[in-house]
């Protein structure tokens, strides 16, 4: 009997934490996409006004965001300081690959990121500008569709985890 | 003219090329860079380099040969990353010296562009889609002006002089060295303070504002400045007692030129003519030389070289 009770503790328990943890990802993504979206804000004002280099820019804003996002502008902001012939397009494909690893970005919100590489510092503050504020209206955009993603999907995983988990129970039993 | 250590030259020029062109450049021996005047780039053009009054060009092996068909053919990405890498990326950090057709790099070389020009009503806005980069070596050769100072330095007064000669014969060279005498003092005793209005970044080879050429310590630069309104903020704000300029052209440099002297303000200028009587057909010159503003002139050539001193002539 003492193992029945432990073993169903054991498998709500797993199942539960489970689901609580697919809706912390949720959660995340969503405060992940706003913090890039700040960090672009950032970045635009540093490359606008301040006419800083990009590498210095990207680093700046390395330290002005909190990880994961923060490593999308450390890794490019390194790669282009080490002078190796790398232009911003292919530093910046590099720290979006690092974020693709460590954050929960899906590839939506990757693809809009992708998108800007061509072009970044490679034309005039006023084209830079155009071109932040409308990756920034796109991750805005991106945001809000997360968010309401998160509305629906937080419950449904941190109920789905334990519901499931009750329903092994019961067929095990 | 004496030459800069060729081993300089390709340190401070190699990086900021394309890795491709780097590959192939680094090959080169290190005696063709003392004699490098300038790199030229063009998409889908052979790559060609300016050794002394000569263009050659270079295979893929990094082998100097004078057959341009047989040289490497630039290609659009050469071009692209090499303005990335002379930029740092950075465009919009430079659209200022993009306007103006050229970037100064630190060491003070000059990387002319061209490409497509965006006007915006009459004035260039930028360049895009880049198509060409000409990498200009820039000389310091320190005391080559050392010879004409006895006759430009008379009883204590730098005369008003101006140094004629055709394109690249050495003027700025020479302006940058006597820059650099007159500020350091031609005796211990007679330094002053001088003021380079250096619309072109020429002459100091400024990098975001700072001299990278050897200006002397009692030299401040006008970097980017033109001449006419430089000289006079000079006077106003600088308290020179020697002003020196580049390839003065316009009226505006003409009457700034007399108002500099009236104030008695030394100026050293150059300008674009064979000699003598090739300037004095031009108009506006002919006028400002009757005027008296100068009292020597310096005709400068190539046929020995660079700097050659063909001429003094005294207007006194």
């Amino acid at each position: 009997m003492f193992a029945k009770v432990l073993g169903t503790a054991f498998i709500m328990a797993g199942f539960g934490g489970w689901g609580l943890l697919g809706a912390r990802r949720i959660e995340k993504r969503v405060e992940q996409i706003k913090n890039v979206r700040l960090a672009m804000g950032f970045l635009e004002k540093e490359i606008t006004y301040m006419h800083t280099p990009l590498s210095r820019a990207l680093e700046r804003t390395a330290k002005f965001c909190k990880p994961p996002v923060s490593h999308l502008f450390r890794e490019s902001a390194d790669r282009l300081k080490a002078k190796n012939g790398s232009t911003a397009c292919e530093a910046w494909m590099s720290g979006i690959k690092v974020i693709g690893k460590t954050s929960e970005l899906k590839r939506s919100d990757i693809e809009i990121l992708t998108a800007i590489a061509p072009q970044l510092g490679m034309s005039d503050a006023g084209e830079q500008r155009k071109i932040f504020t409308l990756i920034q209206e796109e991750l805005r955009i991106q945001e809000e569709s997360a968010l309401q993603e998160m509305e629906s999907g937080r419950k449904l995983w941190s109920y789905g985890g334990f519901i499931l988990g009750a329903l092994v129970v019961i067929l095990l039993l | 003219m004496s030459e800069l250590s060729g081993r300089w030259i390709k340190d401070q020029i190699i990086p900021y090329l394309s890795p491709a062109l780097k590959n192939i450049l680094f090959e080169l021996k290190e005696e063709y860079y003392s004699i490098l005047e300038e790199i030229r780039l063009r998409c889908g053009k052979p790559l060609i380099l300016k050794l002394g009054n000569k263009d050659y060009t270079v295979d893929c092996r990094g082998r100097v040969i004078e057959d341009l068909k047989k040289g490497y053919q630039v290609n659009r990405e050469d071009i692209y990353r090499t303005v990335a890498s002379i930029s740092d990326s950075s465009l919009y950090a430079f659209e200022e010296e993009i306007r103006r057709g050229f970037i100064t790099v630190p060491g003070g070389y000059r990387v002319g562009l061209a490409g497509q020009i965006v006007m915006q009503g009459d004035e260039i806005k930028t360049i895009t889609d880049f198509s060409g980069i000409c990498f200009r070596v820039a000389r310091e050769i320190k005391d080559c002006a050392k010879p004409l100072v006895p006759y430009i330095y008379s009883s204590g007064t730098i005369l008003n002089t101006l140094i004629i000669s055709p394109p690249r014969c050495g003027k700025t060279t020479i302006l940058r060295d006597l820059a650099r005498i007159f500020s350091t003092g031609v005796h211990r005793s007679h330094s002053v303070n001088v003021v380079v209005v250096d619309e072109r970044s020429e002459i100091a080879g400024s990098f975001r504002g700072i001299p990278q050429l050897d200006v002397g310590p009692r030299t401040d630069v006008l970097d980017s400045c033109p001449k006419a309104a430089g000289m006079i903020m000079a006077i106003r704000a600088l308290s020179p007692q020697l002003i020196i300029t580049d390839e003065i052209g316009r009226r505006e440099d003409v009457e700034a030129i007399l108002e500099c002297v009236n104030a008695g303000v030394s100026v050293i200028s150059s300008i674009h003519a064979r000699d003598l009587n090739e300037l004095e057909k031009r108009p506006l010159f002919g006028e400002l030389l009757r005027t008296g503003a100068f009292r020597i002139g310096v005709v400068i050539s190539r046929r020995e070289g660079p700097g050659t001193l063909e001429e003094i002539i005294r207007w006194d």
